[in-house]
Formats: C-alpha cells, sequence, structure tokens
C-alpha cells in the first residue's frame, strides 16, 4: 500500500521513555513533550535521576547538622548532569524541573492573538454574505407577515449584530496593539576578544546541540539546560477511498496487538526467489519463484506479461500459462510432519517444481538480455480474493470472490556460473 | 530470496530433545540458571553468563555466533546486584552484539556488533540497527528502530512486524541443518 490510497492518523501520543499515554489534546498542551522525561542536552540519551544525600546545617542551632536526600540529573552516557551547570539540586524526584521561559513567548502570543482575531474576523464576514441573503427572505416574510415570524427574526437579528459588534471592539483592540515585526538593519560590530582569544571548544555548545532547543539556541556549553523528552504516535491507517479502517493499534503503546489489522501480508500471495541459479548472458535459464498462499482458502494464482510500457525490466521472461491453485494456509500444519489431509493437486511437472504446504515452486525461464547490472523482469501476479468478512456462512451467502492484480517487479541480480 | 540452507557439521551443535540447537563452541556459564524454551539456535563462540542470574530465553530464538547475553547488575550503597535477563520468542541477536538488557521482548531484532546497556528494555517488536550503543537504562518502545550513538529513536516499523519476525525466525531454524543428514538423503 502507498501514502496514495491511505491516510494515517494520530492515534496515541505517547512518551518513549516512560510510556505513559495521553490524549491528543492534552499532549498538545504539553507541546508534544513529555513533562517527567528529560534528554541530556549534550547527547541526546534520556537523563536519569540520581539521589544524594546533603549535609544542611540546621538553622536554629548552627552546631549540628542533618542529612537531607537531594535529587540531580544525570545522563548515563555522556556524564553530564545538571550539578555541571550549576543548576541546584531539587527535593522531590521528579516534578520540579521546571523548564525555561521562551524570551519570545510574548511575542509569539501576540502574533497567534493576532491571526485567530483576523481568521474570526474573515469568518464574520463569510458568515455576513450568508446573513445578508437571508435577511432578504426575511424581508420578503415581512411584507407578508403572515405568520408573526418577523418579531422573532428581528430579535434574532438584533442579537446577531450586538454579538458583531462587541466582536468588533474586540478584535480592533486587539490588532491595534499589535505592532509588525521590525527589520534588523545593521548589527553591532564582533569584539575584539572575538579574534584575539583562543576558541575553548569545550565551553561551546556543538551546532548539534544548538539547534536541539530551537527557542534558546544555547552558545556555550554552560548555559544548556536539560530538554522535555519528545512524545511519540502511534497512528492508525484508512483507506482514503472507502474510509475504512485498515490497522488500528490498543490503545496502550506498550502493546502489540491490534484492534484492527489488514494487512497484505495475510492476503496477498508473497513471491520469492527460491535459489539462486545460473544466469548466462542470451540464454535461457530457469528461475524457482516460491508462491506462498496466506490466506484461509486455497487461492488460485497466474502471473501474466506486461503488456503495457515497461521501462523496469530489461530481459525477456516466459511464464507458466496456465493458472495453478495453492491450498490453504494451515497454523497447524508446521506441528504435524505428515502429509495427511493434504489435498492432492495434479501439477505439470514443467512449471511447478514443487508442492509443500501453501507453498508452490513456479518455474519462470528468463534469458537474460544485458551483460553488465542486474537482470532485471516484470510480470503481473493474478490471484482470487474471497472477501470472508462480509459473508455469513450460517446464512449460506457465498463469499464474494475478487480477481486482483498485481505488478511484481523482479531483480534478479547480475549474471553468474553455475558455482558462483 | 527464500532462505538456504545452512550447514553445520553434526558434532557443532547438540540438538536437545525440545529442539534446541546449541553449539559445542559456545560458552554457558552456569547452565543450571539458564533455560532455553525450546527451538532456539545458539551459536558458536556464543558466551551466555547464567552464573551472574537466571537467564530465560523464549522459543525460536536466534543467538548468532560472538554474541554475549549478560544479566545486568545495579550498584547499590552496599555492593551490586545481578537481575534475570528475560528474552521473548521469535528474538534474532546478530554477530558479535553484547546484551545487558533486564528485558527483550518477543520478535525483536538486534543487529550486528551493538551493545544493549544494562538494564535496558526493549518492548515486542522493535528493532535495533547494526552499531547500535543503547547506554543503560534505555527503552525501546514497540514499532520502532533505535540507531546511532548514543541509541536514538530514528524510524518505525511496519504494523506487521510480528508476522515478518515470525516468518525470520522460523525459516531460519528451519533451513540451519546437519550436514549428516544430508548425505544419508544422498545414498
Amino acid at each position: 500500500m502507498t501514502n496514495q490510497t491511505q491516510t494515517s492518523q494520530v492515534d496515541t501520543p505517547y512518551c518513549p521513555n516512560c510510556l505513559e499515554h495521553m490524549p491528543s489534546t492534552e499532549a498538545k498542551l504539553k507541546k508534544n513533550r513529555c513533562s517527567n522525561c528529560f534528554d541530556c542536552p549534550s547527547c541526546g540519551h534520556t537523563m536519569t535521576t540520581r539521589a544524594t544525600s546533603q549535609v544542611v546545617t540546621n538553622p536554629d542551632d548552627p552546631s549540628k547538622t542533618t542529612s537531607k536526600k537531594v535529587y540531580y540529573l544525570a545522563c548515563g552516557f555522556c556524564r553530564w548532569t545538571t550539578r555541571d551547570v550549576s543548576i541546584t539540586d531539587k527535593p522531590q524526584a521528579s516534578g520540579c524541573w521546571e523548564a525555561l521561559e521562551n524570551p519570545d513567548s510574548k511575542r509569539i502570543f501576540s502574533l497567534l492573538e493576532t491571526y485567530q482575531q483576523l481568521a474570526q474576523r474573515e469568518k464574520t464576514e463569510k458568515e455576513r454574505k450568508k446573513y445578508v441573503r437571508r435577511r432578504s427572505y426575511l424581508n420578503y416574510a415581512a411584507s407578508m407577515d403572515k405568520y408573526g415570524l418577523t418579531s422573532v427574526a428581528a430579535k434574532k437579528k438584533a442579537s446577531v449584530g450586538s454579538s458583531m459588534s462587541t466582536l468588533k471592539e474586540n478584535e480592533e483592540a486587539v490588532i491595534k496593539t499589535f505592532s509588525p515585526s521590525e527589520a534588523v538593519v545593521d548589527f553591532d560590530p564582533l569584539t575584539d576578544d572575538f579574534f584575539t582569544k583562543p576558541v575553548l571548544l569545550d565551553k561551546i555548545a556543538s551546532i548539534g546541540q544548538r539547534l536541539a532547543s530551537p527557542e534558546f539556541q544555547p552558545e556555550e556549553a554552560e548555559s544548556l539546560h536539560p530538554r522535555h523528552k519528545h512524545l511519540l504516535i502511534r497512528r492508525s491507517l484508512r483507506c482514503k477511498e472507502c474510509e475504512h479502517n485498515l490497522s488500528k493499534p490498543e490503545f496502550n503503546p506498550v502493546s502489540i496487538k491490534f484492534k484492527i489489522q489488514l494487512i497484505a501480508l495475510l492476503h496477498v500471495p508473497e513471491i520469492r526467489m527460491f535459489s539462486p541459479t545460473e544466469l548466462k548472458h542470451k540464454k535461457e535459464c530457469k528461475i524457482v519463484l516460491s508462491v506462498c498462499n496466506p490466506a484461509g482458502y486455497n487461492t488460485t494464482v497466474s502471473l501474466l506479461p506486461v503488456k503495457e510500457q515497461d521501462d523496469y525490466s530489461n530481459s525477456k521472461v516466459e511464464l507458466p500459462k496456465q493458472e495453478v491453485t495453492i491450498s490453504s494456509r494451515d497454523d497447524a500444519a508446521i506441528y504435524d510432519d505428515g502429509s495427511q489431509g493434504q489435498e492432492v493437486f495434479k501439477d505439470d511437472p514443467s512449471i511447478v517444481k514443487f508442492r509443500r504446504d501453501n507453498k508452490i515452486g513456479l518455474i519462470i525461464k528468463v534469458t537474460p538480455g544485458i551483460l553488465e547490472g542486474d537482470i532485471k523482469v516484470s510480470f503481473w501476479l493474478k490471484h482470487d480474493y474471497r472477501n470472508t468478512a462480509i459473508a455469513l456462512p450460517s446464512e449460506g451467502q457465498d463469499p464474494q470472490t475478487l480477481w486482483l492484480q498485481h505488478r511484481v517487479l523482479l531483480n534478479i541480480g547480475p549474471l553468474r556460473d553455475a558455482k558462483g | 530470496m527464500e532462505f538456504q540452507d545452512q550447514f553445520y557439521t553434526n558434532g557443532e551443535y547438540i540438538e536437545t530433545a525440545s529442539g534446541n540447537k546449541v553449539s559445542r563452541q559456545s560458552v554457558l556459564c552456569g547452565s543450571q540458571n539458564i533455560v532455553i524454551n525450546g527451538k532456539t539456535i545458539i551459536m558458536t563462540d556464543c558466551v551466555i553468563r547464567g552464573d551472574l542470574a537466571n537467564v530465560r530465553i523464549g522459543r525460536h530464538c536466534v543467538i548468532s555466533r560472538k554474541a554475549v547475553i549478560r544479566p545486568p547488575f545495579k550498584k547499590f550503597s552496599k555492593g551490586v546486584a545481578f537481575f534475570p535477563l528475560h528474552i521473548g520468542d521469535h528474538v534474532f541477536i546478530d554477530e558479535d552484539s553484547i546484551v545487558n538488557a533486564a528485558q527483550v521482548g518477543s520478535y525483536v531484532h538486534i543487529g550486528k556488533n551493538c551493545v544493549i546497556g544494562r538494564r535496558c528494555v526493549l518492548k515486542d517488536c522493535c528493532a535495533i540497527a547494526d552499531n547500535t550503543v543503547l547506554p543503560p537504562e534505555t527503552v525501546v518502545p514497540p514499532f520502532t528502530v533505535f540507531s546511532g550513538s548514543p541509541g536514538q529513536f530514528t524510524a518505525e516499523l511496519p504494523e506487521c512486524t510480528q508476522d515478518l519476525m515470525l516468518d525470520v525466525t522460523m525459516n531460519y531454524y528451519q533451513h540451519f541443518k546437519a550436514t549428516a543428514g544430508v548425505k544419508e538423503k544422498k545414498k
């Protein structure tokens, strides 16, 4: 499946470290970061909380000392700690590591507010247009006031108008206070220290470290600060055409089970090369493809040549002309070694190399057309597909059968001898 | 490409009643503390340190050559303590990797030449790329790929990871054969 036929949707945001999950609205409020877990600003690994005891002198009696438990954050990979940048130790293990305030947050808020107001204004203008159209109808109704509706409509109109006017005042106030950005005209010249003093690389943050926190971009290693960990998401997939759910994971991010899981691997026969074979230039070579039926019913498969423009293949391929039936997948088959109870198929040995459980070895003949590079061929795989999900066997309904086709691109690799 | 048969000389591996294939050249310390659930392959030059703590390995796992499985320890104020190591089913550990994790879930792929630090938790259906160093106490959530040093989230795995890992580990076991058996067939 490609992205053209399916859409992905955010299902549950979760923290990759503590695996706590939350609804998307809450994640949005937290800026898609976990409130309890931190990343090391130096190497990016998750920080761990360390506990130590600190000796505190009693304020009432300076001669007496008591020990107090304090906590700091440390990185287990690069050994960076919050003590390195003189962040004071905290009395609690979690919850008191406050984030730095973004220096531009005021500006960002005013921009956000202004644009919200502008969007609102646009919306009300659109609605006004609608309203104007409706009013013409109302005028018409008023002219022939049969149902005594005009008074109600007039009241409604008045209320809408008043709310509009208050909105307008508000919005104008916000838009007036908003000042547009000012372009920077010139910079202060660099100080002489910049040219004369040697660079201490161990005191300067690397580009990666700076860009990891885009709002601060600390230049010195001294001003690094632990960052809240980014959340990851579990996603569900939906078909663009019929809007059916294709895949929906369970809410718990630790679970690998799915509420809905419709994957091609369980429905479409899988084609693999069976073994490396001899490939000689301009000589017909037999190649065995193993075709595996993943479905719970016998599937009929045929390989068809590509009739349209084919930019992929560079060699001639001869495909088996008959259809072959592959028996259904049986999960219990791996536990018994006998071939009892298996259906017997009459196979043409020039086409079918072997047959084992739900797997079959199909022979195709390839004539390599190039001397160097990978030999590539392509063909169509056609198979029947039974939609067992919809049909009810108890009501005697036959499952709906469809014929599906998939384009198969096969890269056989370079020419090789029997031994190579 | 289908898996190709991989042969070993008959004396190189011991096959247990439950189908485990353990190399004679592997080092299993404290074998009374090692539980291997069946159909698992432990290759030549592997080291499993059961003498430190219990090691439990699930079904259909592959522990490739020169891999080291070592239970993690934690420092306390009064010395160190070792913790048991659990590995789930259908786990593939590639060559030269060192696993110090506390827990490795099922359907996990650990690449070549990796170091999995002390007390890491690898959840089900995750993967570690080749040459990754996971620092101690890293958590790897399901359907993620971690790579680099320090190992960080870099990619997602498809929804069908479980089926893919099942297929790989079961095929690997099926095609891991003794040469003696082949000779008999030829006769």
